[in-house]
């Protein structure tokens, strides 16, 4: 599927004074996939139909991300995110959902369970920021306010290319890359990016930490082991702090384990939603 | 329609390239006229580095206010009134487009609906300024009525755009046949924003182009025209720009006048296409009013039927 077929997918809602753009497929419980920086719902496009058979499944652009709102006025952190998801769940009418997030979008993930627990019916975080595992070196520049003077859109995209194929295992995948930065190739779009790099804020991930240890949910930790972005030491010290976590191990994958390990991911996540959340109720 | 790409010889500047002086104008014009990006007529106004702080210290009284607001309104009144006569486009109907992208197309075409008969107003009261120049120290009666909010309304689309030299074979020829066919001196905002969707943008210019040679429309176009200048000379204030500061162009002076006048030329067939492509979404009543208004206690001009 190219980036331009899944863009003519999304559908839009207004969320306070903002809008976002989403994917919507299938039909059961909901599951809410959420992608990280600098990406956008695209990411999850290699895997998202096969949870779709059983599931309904919703893949929003964060603000400030892929072709949801990119104006240059509001706060893009995980904090406003977090409530940015909450919000739109109760404009669709989703109470609870399963929650999917990857790289940033699993520090929202985290953020909604320690904040809003009610509105998690469990928890899968992959490769994601926690604690102090992030922003990292290339993301702390990029956020820089003069970023936006210094270098030009096109520019900006071939050095995020650069840089993001180390968080791929497979130079086979890197051709979806084009796709995954396609929203930030204008100037709006780099802007935007710059600004979601300038949200990037250690502390939403520290000031939850003593949260952790209440999430009551089944939570699934799934980690690319090869990630030179999010090291999976981060990984083992989330599942020690989780209780009723699980930490899977995805051999030959980085960052972008969804794309170097599809078929293995996507097991893990329909196993895991059989154990937690069954599309039916299960026979007694 | 050449001779108006010759005339504009200065490369407008981009915004992201603007700094220090220039950058705080850019600033100020976005809050001022309540846009998300700096139009074609300032980005080529400030290729003048000398003139064009002073001709933004003359602009921006005139314009944070409610009558220079309301003249605009009734521009963009008078607009949708003609231009509904005009053969509908149906472009929306052709291209298989998703429910988001609607969204956003609406929203970006909002944008240019709000900002362009600002700008028709605004050059047009630069060229009568530039043609009667004022004496030195003469201090323009500032309107008694009140001053509009400054800021981006916060459901404004931002002003992005495709690159002037996109990648894209079809999409080059595009803003090319564009360009060569509206006499422009670069491919506007307006098209750059409607080329983030490909398909849209084929779809509107294909039928768009036999619509620009339409006798109706450039009597539109003409009537819009003198209806800016109208406001220019008999409505709104007159700018403190006087032969001293005129002088300071140099032999850039005629350029500079040329330039302008250019403006008023483009803007009403800019104003035109984006009632034209909206209509395709809105309806008449819709578009004559403004997509970010102002709440007023009352109202400083009558849209004339």
């Amino acid at each position: 599927m190219t980036w331009r077929e899944f863009q003519r997918l999304q559908i839009v809602s207004r969320v306070n004074a903002r809008f976002v753009s989403y994917v919507e497929a299938g039909e059961g419980p909901p599951v809410i996939l959420i992608h990280g920086i600098p990406v956008w719902g695209y990411l999850w496009h290699g895997i998202y139909s096969e949870l779709a058979r059983t599931r309904r499944v919703l893949i929003p652009d964060l603000l400030g991300f892929g072709f949801s709102d990119k104006a240059d006025g509001f706060d893009r952190s995980i904090a406003c995110q977090a409530h940015m998801i909450t919000a739109w769940m109760t404009q669709l009418g989703i109470p609870r959902a399963t929650i999917i997030g990857h790289d940033i979008g699993g520090g929202v993930a985290l953020r909604i369970a320690t904040l809003f627990p009610a509105r998690v019916e469990a928890l899968i975080v992959m490769n994601t920021v926690c604690y102090d595992s992030w922003p990292i070196e290339l993301m702390l520049q990029f956020g820089h306010p003069e970023a936006h003077r210094k270098i030009s859109a096109s520019l900006a995209v071939r050095l995020l290319r650069q840089a993001l194929k180390r968080g791929f295992s497979s130079s086979r995948n890197r051709n979806i890359m084009e796709g995954l930065l396609a929203p930030y190739t204008t100037e709006t779009g780099k802007l935007s990016l710059i600004r979601n790099a300038a949200a990037l804020n250690t502390n939403l991930t520290t000031e939850i930490t003593h949260l952790l240890s209440g999430i009551k949910i089944p939570t699934l930790v799934l980690w690319g082991v090869k990630d030179r972005f999010q090291p999976i030491h981060y990984g083992e010290r989330l599942v020690k702090d989780i209780h009723e976590s699980r930490l899977i191990r995805v051999k030959d994958a980085r960052h972008f384990l969804m794309w170097d390990q599809p078929e293995i991911v996507t097991k893990h996540l329909l196993d895991f939603f059989d154990r937690t959340v069954p599309s039916r109720p299960l026979m007694v | 329609m050449l001779f108006f790409s010759l005339v504009m010889k200065n490369y407008p500047i981009p915004e992201e390239e603007a700094e220090r002086e220039l950058d705080g104008i850019f600033h100020e014009i976005k809050q001022v006229f309540r846009v998300s990006g700096v139009n074609l007529n300032f980005r080529t106004w400030a290729t003048y580095p000398k003139f064009f702080p002073v001709l933004w210290v003359s602009i921006r009284p005139v314009a944070e206010t409610r009558l220079f607001e309301e003249s605009c309104n009734h521009i963009r009144a008078l607009a949708a009134r003609l231009a509904e006569k005009l053969p509908r486009l149906d472009a929306a109907t052709s291209v298989g487009l998703g429910d988001s992208q609607i969204f956003q197309i609406q929203a970006a075409l909002d944008l240019y609906h709000y900002i362009n008969p600002k700008l028709l107003v605004i050059s047009s009261v630069v060229e009568y300024a530039c043609q009667h120049p004022t004496m030195s120290g003469f201090q323009s009666q500032r309107p008694d009525h009140e001053l509009i909010p400054r800021g981006i309304p916060l459901r404004m689309y931002p002003m992005e755009m495709i690159d002037e030299t996109p990648d894209d074979a079809t999409l080059r020829r595009t803003f090319r046949d564009i360009q060569r066919t509206l006499g422009l001196p670069g491919i506007n905002s307006d098209y750059r924003t409607l080329a983030l969707w490909p398909e849209y943008l084929y779809a509107v210019w294909h039928r768009l182009k036999p619509v620009i040679t339409h006798p109706l429309y450039l009597e539109i176009a003409l009537t819009l025209r003198e209806a800016a200048q109208q406001m220019a000379s008999h409505v709104l204030p007159r700018l403190t720009i006087s032969e001293d500061q005129l002088r300071v162009l140099g032999r850039k002076r005629t350029h500079f006048l040329e330039t302008t006048a250019h403006f008023t030329q483009l803007l009403p067939p800019l104003i035109i296409n984006i009632v034209l492509i909206s209509l395709d979404w809105r309806s008449r009543q819709d578009l004559e009013g403004s997509p970010f208004p102002i709440e007023f206690s009352s109202t400083v001009l009558e849209p004339s039927t």
